[in-house]
Order: C-alpha cells, then structure tokens, then sequence
C-alpha cells in the first residue's frame, strides 16, 4: 500500500469517528453506511490533496469512492493537473 | 413577467406566454458541458412528451410517475404530462446503495396508491429496480428512449384544464414506503407563486434562479422550476449529488451565471465555506445574489452567519441571506423574511427557563445569561393564515409556543387517494402542521417538530422507517427501536441516532459486528446512513403504556446518559 493511501485510511478513519473500526484498501465505504453523502466532499478534498490533482465535478459518482483503492484509481482516471 | 400571474387559466397557459427566445434550464453537466433550452424549445420538447404520453393512452386525470436522474427531459415528461391534463409526480431516482428489492417494495406501496397510468424511466435505469411486481395491473413502463415522438403538425388539444383541476402530485418524505401524495391543483401553485414572486419581488428581466435541490422535494420543484416557469426566468441547475459531491460549485455556478436566486436547507450555509478551501474562495464572485433563502429545516443564524462571514469578501450583500417557511403541503412558502431587510432574517433572545418550562417567549436582551435565541421566518404571504394551538386544541396567542396551524388559498386539496390521512392532517380547513413555533410581532418562529420526523440535510425522513430496518435484524428484539435525530453542529443538520435493545445482553460483545450490520441494512433499506448506534440491553427502552416505545422519552434518556450528544448551544431547538 502506498503511503498516500496509509494517509487516506487515517482520514477516513478520523472522519467516522467509530472507536474500535479498522478498515484496509478495500473496505467498502458508501455501500456500507460507514460515510454518508454529506461526508463524500471529505475524501474528494483529501483525495485532491495527496494526488496533488484537481478531481473535476461532474465526473465522479458515489461508487467511484466506493474503496480506498478506487478513490485513487478515480484520481488517475479523472484527475487533472492543478490550475 | 407583468402582471398577475392568477391571470392564466392553468400552468400551462403561464408557460406559453413566455417570450421563446428566452433561456429557460440550463443543467450544468460539469464544467465543460451545459445543456441549455429556451423557452420555445422547451415547450416543443415537453409537447413531443406530449404525443408520445398519448399514444400511450394518457389521459386528463391520469397520474404519470416519473424517475428519472435531474435533468431537462425529466422536466419536459412532467410538462409533457401536464399539458394532456395528466397529473405528474416525480418519485426520487433509486441511488445506488438501496437494494432492489427494498426499492421495488417502496415503489409498489406508492404506486398502488397512485395507480399510474405511466411510468417514466431514463434509458440507464437499472432493470433490477423494477419488475412488474411493482408496477400492478393498468400501469405501463415507458423508457426515455421510447420517447422519441414525431414533431408532426398534429397539434394537442387546448388544456381544457380549469384552475380547479389537479396540476401534479408532489411527496412530502424522502423515503417511499409512507409517501403521501400531496395533490395540488393549478388555482393552488398559480396563487403560491403570486404570492411568492410577490414577497420575493421577482424582476423578469434581470431574475436567475440557482438550483441543486431535487425536483421531487418543493423547493426543488416549485421555488426553482414551476416558479421560474411561470414567471419566465432561467434557472441553471445541477444534480443534487453533484453539489453534495462538490459543494463549491454553487459558488462556481452563481458566478459564472450571475444568478440572483436561490433556495437551499440550512446545512448548505455551513457546508459551502467549510468544505471549500478558503484558497480557493477569491476565484469567485457573489455579489449578483439578492436573495440566498434558508427553508426546509430549522433556521440557524449560526449557519447563516458563517455564510456571511465567509463570502462577504467575494461579494455577497448584507441582508442576501433570509429566511422562509414552507411545505409541500401549502404547494410551498407559507412565509418568507423582509428581503429589503438588510440585517437579514429577525433575531431575538428570550428567556431560556420560561421557554423551556412555560413554552412562553419572554424576549430578553442579546448576551443575557441563560437566554435562547431564535430565528424568524418571516411574514405570511398574502392569502396565508397562522394559528398556534395549544397540545388540547386551544388557540395560544402571540408568544406562545404551539403547533403551527396552517390556511391558505394555496393549500393542498387532499393526500391522494388517502381520505383518512387527509381528515387527519385538515380540521375544519386547518392543516395542522406538527411543526411547533410561535408568532411574535407579525412574524413566525419556527422552533421543533411535534411530529416524529427526521430532517437530515433538507430531507424528510420517518423513524418508522428507518425503525422497522432496524429490528429486521436478529438481534435486535422486535419493537424495541428508536431512530431520532439529533442536531450536529459541525453540519448544520441533524444526524440519525438510533438506539436498539438486542435480544439477550451477552449479545453486546458483539456490538461492533451488530453495528456494522445494521448499518449495511439501512443503507440498503432507504439509502440513508446512521451516523451513531447505541445498542442497549432488554429493557432499556422506555416503553408507553400501550407497550410501544416511546420515543421522546428514550430520547430524554439517551441524551441523558450520553451528554456528548447533547450539543445544542445558545441557540435552541425546542424538543
């Protein structure tokens, strides 16, 4: 695993605030309730960050982010460089 | 516009007089796609919705559902159907986290209610949201796809619609399974949008409306569509998702449009400027917007202020942000703030002890100790009526708090099909709302719920629901559930707390795996997300004395137990 997606996990973890949870690449997160919708702009923003790219809207759905593994995958499909 | 919008026989008759070269929608696809129709392609779009409704037998009386993702075609189906005299409803597109199964049991509660002639898809619908088991005998499935009627000269008969007859049907929950059909006719959204375009003061000329709120919800279908149709502005619109996805883009979106309208929950006026970085803030411009108006949920002046705080230095006028009560129910606002106010939305403070344990408003001075603080919605529209009355029935007068009793001659006729629903919620030409609030100087306060309702970013959602899920699992002893929602002010909107008795209390080693569980069961139930879960022991739940729980005083006991639930701060939500 790379150390962008280590750094990743951490948010996610921080975000749900759930003592006692542990979650790895492929978790699945939305499918499973764990992140709502309110907190999907969360990982895109912390997604932008370690990438050091711009995720455009309109081009990502909910199950893109389904996965630590996919939210990076979806950066690599759909990420543009940094204005 | 000019004039009276009351003059037109039906909507349909307001959409034609629209000049056509006019834009009407523009849906933001994403920043390098928009789609935009004027007026006069719109309508020849929703009349060849039209024809192809006829050829599929539509009728005047016929109720037409329609699902598909927000977008122009969805708009054209709805006045398509509206223009045979047929009587629309857009249901919410399934989301992918729902299991099909729990879909297609929420659809066939509505649809067995409705009795829809048609059903309108988009051609990505996922087949296995639907199977003739939840559609019923009589009604057809239609793909957008099949839509493509000819544009021949045939043209359709005059709308023989009077004002009287029903315009559409629009839902007042989120969730489907105890949907009620709000049925309103065209007489009701025609004097609605008078009076709001009225207390707006909407300007044909120079008015944009911004929107991503869903068209099955009324803001989303009455405040930024019927009343942009009505009173011929453009809107630009986005998908709700989109926004919730990228909130920023209501900035982006408000800039490059210059819109000067819009609608939005009160968790929208914390969740922009929190999640947008404050880098990226200069990139836009505010300073087109009148009127940003908080409805839908409880108003905050925290939120609202935290909006202003933040793109006050992009543009956005003191006194832009106002406030307005509103429901499906009254076709939507049954007040709107003074939006030549430049202070916004009143603000008092009143003595927290007397409301708490008189429900009685005493206003105090801002910063004394102990004081409570609310928001005003604003004044009644013309042709609107309040009362407050007391739990017994008995008229309250100014200063007290009581549910908000609601006439009109915007109000709705009936619950479709739901007679006794409909006795229920109107006595004696009274729609009693089950929201609790006060009157004070001529404007509405609204303070908390007496019914049992979740509103989550917006959304209305019923514990039952989300209960009933809940005790589906096998641990959790059947009945012994309470959801409630409890206000986070981190999101400016309330999270779902629930709270379950499992069978036996050595199953409470396994909390987190009975957690986790449940968890997956709502979402694939109703799409929504828990955000706590207390599991408890036999016994826990405070029961009625019919036996069931009682949820206000579970709710009491939670917040007792757990004080870090217990968040609410100078500004209170009465409970």
């Amino acid at each position: 695993m790379t150390a962008e997606a280590q750094q990743m996990i951490e948010h996610i973890v921080e975000l749900i605030r759930k003592p006692g949870l542990t979650i790895d690449e492929n978790t699945p997160l939305v499918s499973s309730g764990l992140v709502d919708s309110m907190a999907l702009v969360d990982l895109l923003l912390k997604l932008e960050e370690l990438t050091h790219m711009r995720i455009p809207p309109g081009k990502v759905q909910p199950k893109d982010l389904e996965t630590v593994a996919m939210m990076f995958a979806t950066a690599q499909r759909v990420g543009k460089p940094r204005k | 516009m000019t004039g009276s919008v009351t003059r037109f026989r039906n909507l349909i008759d307001a959409l034609a007089a629209a000049p056509g070269d006019r834009p009407f929608v523009t849906a933001w696809i994403d920043e390098d796609e928009r789609d935009t129709v004027t007026f006069a392609e719109f309508r020849r779009r929703a009349r060849l919705q039209a024809k192809v409704l006829r050829d599929h037998s539509v009728t005047v009386g016929d109720r037409v559902i329609v699902i598909m993702p927000q977008s122009i075609p969805a708009m054209t189906t709805f006045v398509g159907a509206m223009m045979l005299g047929a009587v629309p409803a857009f249901l919410a597109y399934p989301n992918f986290k729902v299991e099909s199964s729990k879909y297609r049991s929420g659809l066939a509660g509505v649809m067995a209610n409705l009795r829809a002639k048609v059903v309108v898809i988009d051609e990505e619908f996922p087949d296995d949201m639907l199977g003739h088991v939840s559609l019923g005998a009589g009604t057809r499935l239609l793909r957008a796809s099949d839509c493509r009627g000819s544009d021949g000269d045939d043209e359709l008969p005059d709308l023989e619609n009077h004002a009287g007859s029903l315009a559409f049907i629009q839902h007042s929950a989120g969730t489907t399974g105890l949907q009620k059909g709000v049925a309103l006719t065209h007489a009701a959204v025609l004097s609605q949008i008078e009076h709001l375009a009225h207390a707006v003061n909407i300007d044909g000329a120079t008015d944009c409306v911004y929107s991503w709120l869903p068209l099955y919800h009324d803001m989303g279908l009455i405040a930024c569509f019927m009343l942009p149709m009505v009173c011929h502005l453009p809107v630009v619109m986005q998908s709700p998702l989109d926004w919730v996805m990228h909130p920023e883009t209501m900035l982006q979106i408000i800039s490059e449009h210059k819109c000067t309208l819009a609608w939005m929950p009160n968790f929208a006026f914390q969740f922009v400027p929190r999640r947008t970085p404050p880098s990226r803030w200069a990139q836009y411009d505010l300073s087109s917007a009148r009127a940003l108006i908080n409805c839908s949920e409880p108003v905050r002046s925290s939120s609202m202020q935290e909006f202003q705080n933040a793109f006050s230095t992009i543009g956005l006028k003191s006194g832009a942000l106002q406030s307005s009560y509103a429901m499906a129910e009254n076709v939507f606002a049954v007040t709107q703030s003074d939006i030549n106010q430049p202070s916004g939305p009143t603000r008092i403070w009143a003595d927290g002890q007397r409301f708490r344990s008189a429900h009685l408003i005493d206003p105090v001075a801002e910063g004394t100790a102990g004081a409570v603080s609310f928001t005003s919605s604003g004044r009644l529209l013309p042709g609107n009526e309040v009362r407050i009355a007391s739990d017994s029935g008995a008229l309250l007068s100014t200063g007290h708090v009581g549910e908000i009793l609601v006439k009109s001659d915007s109000l709705f006729t009936s619950y479709y099909n739901r007679p006794d629903l409909t006795a229920k919620a109107i006595v004696d030409g009274w729609y009693h709302s089950g929201d609790l609030g006060f009157y004070l100087e001529g404007e509405l306060y609204v303070v908390g719920r007496k019914k049992d309702l979740l509103i989550v970013g917006g959304e209305n959602l019923y514990p039952q629901d989300i209960e009933e899920i809940v005790a589906s699992h096998w641990a959790i002893h059947d009945g012994r559930v309470i959801a409630i929602g409890v206000y986070n002010p981190d999101l400016g909107t309330e999270d779902i707390v629930v709270v379950a008795e499992v069978e036996r209390k050595e199953l409470l080693a396994n909390a987190v795996e009975i957690e986790r569980e449940i968890r997956n069961l709502v979402v694939a139930g109703i799409g929504v997300a828990v955000r706590m879960i207390f599991l408890k022991p036999p016994k826990w739940i405070v029961k009625s004395t019919a036996g069931k729980a009682a949820r206000s005083t579970t709710r009491e006991k939670l917040l007792k137990e757990h004080p870090e639930l217990n968040v609410e701060s100078g500004e209170s939500e009465f409970a």
